[in-house]
């Protein structure tokens, strides 16, 4: 869901004082295009372009502020920090991101701790609209884009982690750590939402606990790569986004989030985009790894508690007071559609 | 009019009157969530005492089921045990713990004997969700 707010005087003052602090040679600093752009439910996200005045000079420079409003969903799991040095490290490689410029962990300054970085051109279509399913299917039918999906996914499975200092996001132990890592998370986020008791959650759980796949490759793994979380121009990914659930671990687990039902809607084409024997055949020429369906399999069912995690969360937000927003109060009802298809994942 | 008949009209005028008549666009997404809330709210409500009996009758049918397995062929204390108390407790809490007790003691109790306490188990589990999924979906 994206909409477009303006930003009050007083904040867009604040951005001016903070980026005279920032691009100390400027001057007469100038804020135009600014707007809110809400995708999802996590940080606030301004694009905006500054203009102002360097040697003489006219500049001008777009950039991206992401600011964290205290009552995010996945807050405690999404630090900004952790995004901002995240960017930094992958600026390093091959992999198309936004340039990171500041983190400012000072509340003073804007009222919540925030991160800028680059305004990157593009455009993002969201996947569960009319307009942005139209976008995606005629982007199919030219051909150049499905490519570019997946080579960008191959890129960040094949770039050197360690060598661009992500070495800092917690490496799990080979084996079968990655996955009881995840499984960790997802139930301490369960826990804390302190929702009723969910038989076929704990099914599930015991399930996933019960028959985790060991893996010994370790890569960055994004942990949302979809359509609606990539700048698309002329054609192509111009950037990741959405650095949110990003963690080292075991590719399948992208791969897997790609091929499932999840991110499509009408259409055979995974994520609204590629079709699915394309995408398998480019994914192991541009990586090497061969894809382990039994593996994904397991992953999808991993998504599901996932999945579950989020809602009760989100629906637990709205129940106990610190959100207002009712698209959270809705997700209370999106856990037993989850769980149903958790239980089709486990057979029954 | 029932409360279910209720809470729907009131989905219904906020959908069809009082969301498009909403400019600024927040407040006109939260208004059109605001009615599909009280739709499902409104569909829980009007089928909650049949939900109510069916759920109930299939949990007896499980405990009586698993009483009997666990009689036929004995199992392991910690089992038997989340059978006794999901036959006194006769809730979500307990079938919990029956589900944690069987994938703990799955080696003690073979493939066969887990694969056929389990899968009674989903049994219930799955008419459980589809009713769910009736006011959820």
């Amino acid at each position: 869901m994206t909409q477009a707010q303006t930003a009050s005087p007083e904040l867009r003052q604040a951005i001016i004082d903070y980026l005279a602090t920032r691009l100390t040679n400027g001057s007469n600093f100038e804020l135009h295009n600014i707007q809110r752009i809400a995708v999802g439910w996590s940080h606030e996200t301004w694009l905006f372009d500054v203009r102002y005045s360097e040697d003489d000079k006219s500049q001008e420079l777009g950039l991206c502020l992401r600011r964290d409003p205290g009552n995010a969903l996945l807050r405690h799991l999404s630090d900004l920090e952790e995004q901002f040095r995240v960017l930094e490290c992958l600026d390093r490689t091959e992999l198309a991101t936004p340039k990171a410029y500041w983190f400012e962990r000072d509340e003073n300054i804007l009222g919540a701790p925030f991160l800028v970085m680059e305004k990157v051109t593009g455009s993002c279509p969201n996947p569960w609209g009319r307009e942005g399913r139209a976008f995606y299917q005629a982007a199919a039918e030219r051909g150049t884009l499905p490519n570019s999906f997946t080579t960008t996914l191959a890129t960040l499975h094949t770039l050197d982690w360690r060598a661009a200092g992500l070495d800092f996001l917690d490496v799990p132990a080979p084996g079968t750590g990655f996955a009881q890592r995840e499984i960790d998370k997802w139930r301490n986020l369960i826990e804390s939402a302190d929702y009723a008791p969910q038989p076929i959650l704990t099914d599930l759980i015991c399930w996933l606990e019960t028959n985790i796949p060991p893996t010994d490759r370790l890569t960055l793994v994004h942990g949302a790569y979809r359509t609606g979380n990539l700048l698309i121009e002329d054609d192509r990914v111009n950037a990741v986004l959405d650095w949110e659930l990003q963690v080292i671990g075991d590719p399948m687990y992208d791969v897997a989030y790609v091929l499932s039902d999840l991110n499509r809607e009408g259409t055979s084409l995974l994520s609204n985009l590629v079709e699915r024997d394309e995408f398998i055949r480019d994914y192991e020429a541009a990586t090497g790894f061969t894809i382990d369906f039994e593996t994904c399999r397991y992953y999808n069912a991993l998504y599901a508690m996932r999945s579950v995690a989020f809602w009760m969360s989100a629906a637990g937000l709205y129940a106990n007071g610190r959100s207002d927003d009712i698209r959270l109060a809705r997700t209370a009802w999106s856990v037993p559609v989850v769980l149903e298809r958790a239980a089709t994942e486990l057979g029954f | 009019m029932t409360e279910a008949e209720l809470l729907d009209r009131i989905a219904k005028t906020l959908k069809q009157e009082i969301g498009p008549a909403v400019d600024s666009e927040y407040p006109k997404t939260q208004a059109f969530m605001a009615a599909v809330v009280l739709q499902k709210l409104s569909r829980q409500l009007a089928l909650a005492s049949g939900h109510r009996q069916a759920n109930g009758d299939d949990l007896n049918l499980l405990i009586d089921d698993i009483a009997e397995s666990v009689i036929t062929k004995p199992v392991p204390e910690e089992v038997a045990s989340a059978a006794r108390q999901l036959a006194e407790a006769r809730d979500d809490n307990a079938l919990c713990g029956w589900l944690e007790a069987l994938y703990a003691n799955r080696a003690a109790l073979g493939a066969v004997h887990f694969d056929a306490l389990l899968g009674r188990t989903r049994t219930t589990m799955r008419a459980n969700i589809d009713r769910q999924v009736e006011y959820a979906g």
